[in-house]
């Protein structure tokens, strides 16, 4: 008797174990059909710029009510996919990724994941030139990347400006295999075919360093001596390296720079008559609006296959920064966390990728 | 295979005859103007290069350089008047940015000593984690140091030189004294040249090696305060990249990586070569894709001109 009580209790518990698991199990799933998980995965958050654009993508998963996870690749590319294979398979694919790709490359094995597992992904800056969102329908929503060539031939042009049309420039590049690094100079080269009078002295890689682009300015003082009438930067690390050897020699604010990001320290340096120029990718916009465009996918909002092309890649809008509209730039995007309307999704698109 | 005194003779040697070979090519490398930027150029490797010289020399190796400078930019920036946080401690903020580079050291030395973990593998760990840690206290960001006190270093001079050159010369006096004069200091060339005969002679190696880290931390976390003072700005990958320069100043000096042999004034000599080297290079309008490429051929070279070969039996 005793023996048969106790199997009849434990076959109870363990039946009605089962129901409440499988009822869990099935609340979470409801919810989380509501509310897939919104997901960011960049280089680190050692640098402002992309903690920038997480801050962006905590703003837009907070706005819909989304759990917010964010992934660091750290510069390994084997880590990165794999971070993303796992978050896939924990949220059974109910998730919108939003990708910053280590490498180009990194990209397909990327969105083939997210395709498979029924995930939605936008890429952003590096995908290989032939793989095309409606390659994988609806589930690539859209690849976002900035013209390096335009942006950096209108701050060249900043710069010429600001030297008044004439005289020798310097140029600080970054490490020469990167796609952004190779576009921006040519858009220099650009702007210097387009100004004769303008004549570039030296082009220097410093790996889009600082203190690589300090030391290599206070070695141009001795070789160019006054000479150097601007500089002009791959990216603002590095002009604000090329600012600080310029104090040192007492030639801040004469010398003018231009650089290329929109960092913090860079628009005060156009505010202060330091910097000649930036441009801001506006990072928050692209941690926040990836996430966008893919959650309205997931959502039935937007049908990804019924999309223009230009919406499904296409270069973004940067914000050139100079003395005319630094003070409200600042005040709007620096001071004031940048306010992005998530709905308004295709504002800043300008135009189709170059191939 | 190179007899002994040319071998101490070499570096100089190069230092010599690579100053010569640019300023034939370049006449304005000796302008006055010129050798105090490379004075200045050299006094942050110098520092971090000074502090990896005692742990080389006792035939242990330090990668945490870039780890410790940025904890100790970013600290040292928060403390100062800056653009991130309302503390305005001025140079004493200096102080206990030292000290947390010691112990960051110190911690380095504990590890590797207790646990018996390889030196190359403790401070591997610490790098990443002081980058880590750097990142953390500024949320990735960048703080603006706005201290005239801190920005002084870098940008006043006193006879010509900025006050970052008296800097990293004041820590090579230091160095030197401890090197010649102190106990520690003739402990750590016992280790490098025989760990268990110094073991046995009573030396208390557990302890100078602890201290030995310590040291080096405390030059690393300056120089991440001299790199904050020059750039006027704290931020977690500040010292991205000055670990391979240390390493080089080093060797190139003519200290054996196997401990025991070489000096803080070899590092000197080293810590030239390679500011030369860059400064010149420069001029010359090379491309510093060929800096990397000389540096690293330099490291060969002067390890392969420090080992007598002839003793080694056994390389690993």
């Amino acid at each position: 008797m005793t023996v048969h009580w106790n199997r009849v209790v434990r076959r109870d518990v363990l039946r009605g174990g089962a129901a409440l698991a499988i009822t869990g199990f099935g609340i979470r799933r409801s919810y989380a059909a509501e509310r897939p998980t919104v997901v960011n995965s960049i280089r680190s958050l050692t640098n402002p710029y992309h903690a920038t654009w997480n801050q962006g993508g905590q703003a837009f998963a907070k706005s819909v009510g989304a759990d917010y996870v964010t992934l660091v690749t750290e510069g390994d590319s084997e880590k990165g996919i794999a971070d993303i294979r796992a978050i896939l398979i924990k949220t059974g694919g109910n998730m919108v990724l939003n990708v910053d790709p280590n490498d180009a490359p990194d990209a397909r094995p990327i969105v083939e994941a997210c395709a498979k597992a029924g995930a939605f992904v936008v890429t952003q800056w590096n995908k290989p030139a032939d793989l095309n969102p409606w390659d994988h329908d609806p589930n690539h929503v859209a690849h976002i990347s900035f013209d390096g060539l335009r942006y950096g031939e209108e701050t060249a042009n900043l710069l010429v400006k600001a030297i008044g049309g004439t005289g020798g420039i310097v140029a600080l590049g970054g490490i020469l295999s990167n796609t952004p690094a190779i576009e921006r100079k040519a858009g220099l080269e650009k702007a210097l075919a387009a100004n004769p009078n303008v004549k570039l002295l030296d082009f220097q890689v410093a790996d889009w360093q600082s203190t690589k682009a300090y030391d290599t300015t206070r070695a141009w003082i001795t070789r160019f001596g006054d000479q150097v009438k601007g500089i002009w930067a791959a990216n603002d690390d590095m002009g604000v390296g090329a600012l600080e050897a310029l104090r040192a020699e007492g030639l801040a604010g004469k010398v003018p720079i231009t650089g290329i990001d929109g960092i913090k320290t860079a628009v005060e340096a156009v505010r202060a008559g330091e910097f000649a120029g930036t441009v801001s990718w506006d990072p928050y916009w692209q941690g926040s609006m990836g996430l966008s465009i893919a959650y309205h996918a997931k959502m039935g909002m937007i049908d990804a296959a019924k999309e223009p092309k230009l919406h499904r890649a296409f270069y973004g809008t940067g914000i050139v920064v100079s003395k005319d509209n630094a003070e409200a730039f600042y005040q709007s995007n620096i001071v004031a966390p940048p306010k992005v309307d998530f709905n308004d999704l295709w504002s800043r698109v300008s135009g189709p990728l170059r191939a | 295979m190179v007899g002994r005194r040319l071998r101490a003779a070499i570096p100089v040697l190069v230092l010599v005859g690579l100053g010569g070979l640019i300023a034939t090519q370049n006449g304005m490398f000796l302008q006055p103007g010129n050798l105090v930027r490379v004075a200045s150029a050299a006094s942050i490797p110098l520092v971090l290069a000074l502090g990896a010289t005692f742990v080389i020399l006792l035939g242990s190796i330090d990668l945490s350089v870039e780890g410790v400078m940025a904890v100790g930019s970013v600290a040292l920036s928060l403390l100062v008047r800056n653009d991130g946080s309302t503390a305005d401690w001025g140079l004493v903020a200096v102080v206990p940015v030292l000290l947390a580079g010691a112990t960051i050291g110190a911690l380095n030395g504990l590890l590797h000593v207790g646990f018996r973990i390889p030196s190359f593998m403790v401070t591997l760990g610490t790098w990443f984690a002081g980058v880590g840690l750097a990142t953390v206290l500024l949320g990735g960001g960048t703080v603006r140091v706005t201290d005239p006190s801190i920005r002084g270093l870098a940008l006043d001079r006193w006879l010509g030189f900025p006050l970052i050159v008296w800097v990293a010369l004041l820590a090579l006096f230091v160095a030197w004294v401890i090197q010649t004069y102190t106990r520690t200091g003739r402990y750590i060339y016992a280790i490098g040249g025989g760990e268990d005969l110094a073991a046995l002679s009573g030396v208390p190696v557990a302890r100078v090696k602890v201290a030995t880290f310590a040291l080096a931390g405390t030059f690393y976390a300056l120089g991440g305060v001299m790199a904050a003072a020059q750039l006027g700005q704290g931020n977690a990958v500040i010292g991205e990249g000055r670990l391979f320069t240390t390493i080089t100043a080093v060797v190139v000096g003519g200290s054996a990586l196997s401990g025991g042999e070489g000096g803080v004034l070899n590092t000197f000599v080293g810590v030239l070569v390679v500011a030369v080297l860059a400064n010149g290079l420069v001029l010359l309008g090379v491309s510093p894709y060929w800096q990397q490429t000389v540096q690293g051929a330099m490291i060969v070279v002067a390890v392969a001109l420090s080992v007598e070969r002839k003793r080694a039996r056994i390389v690993k």
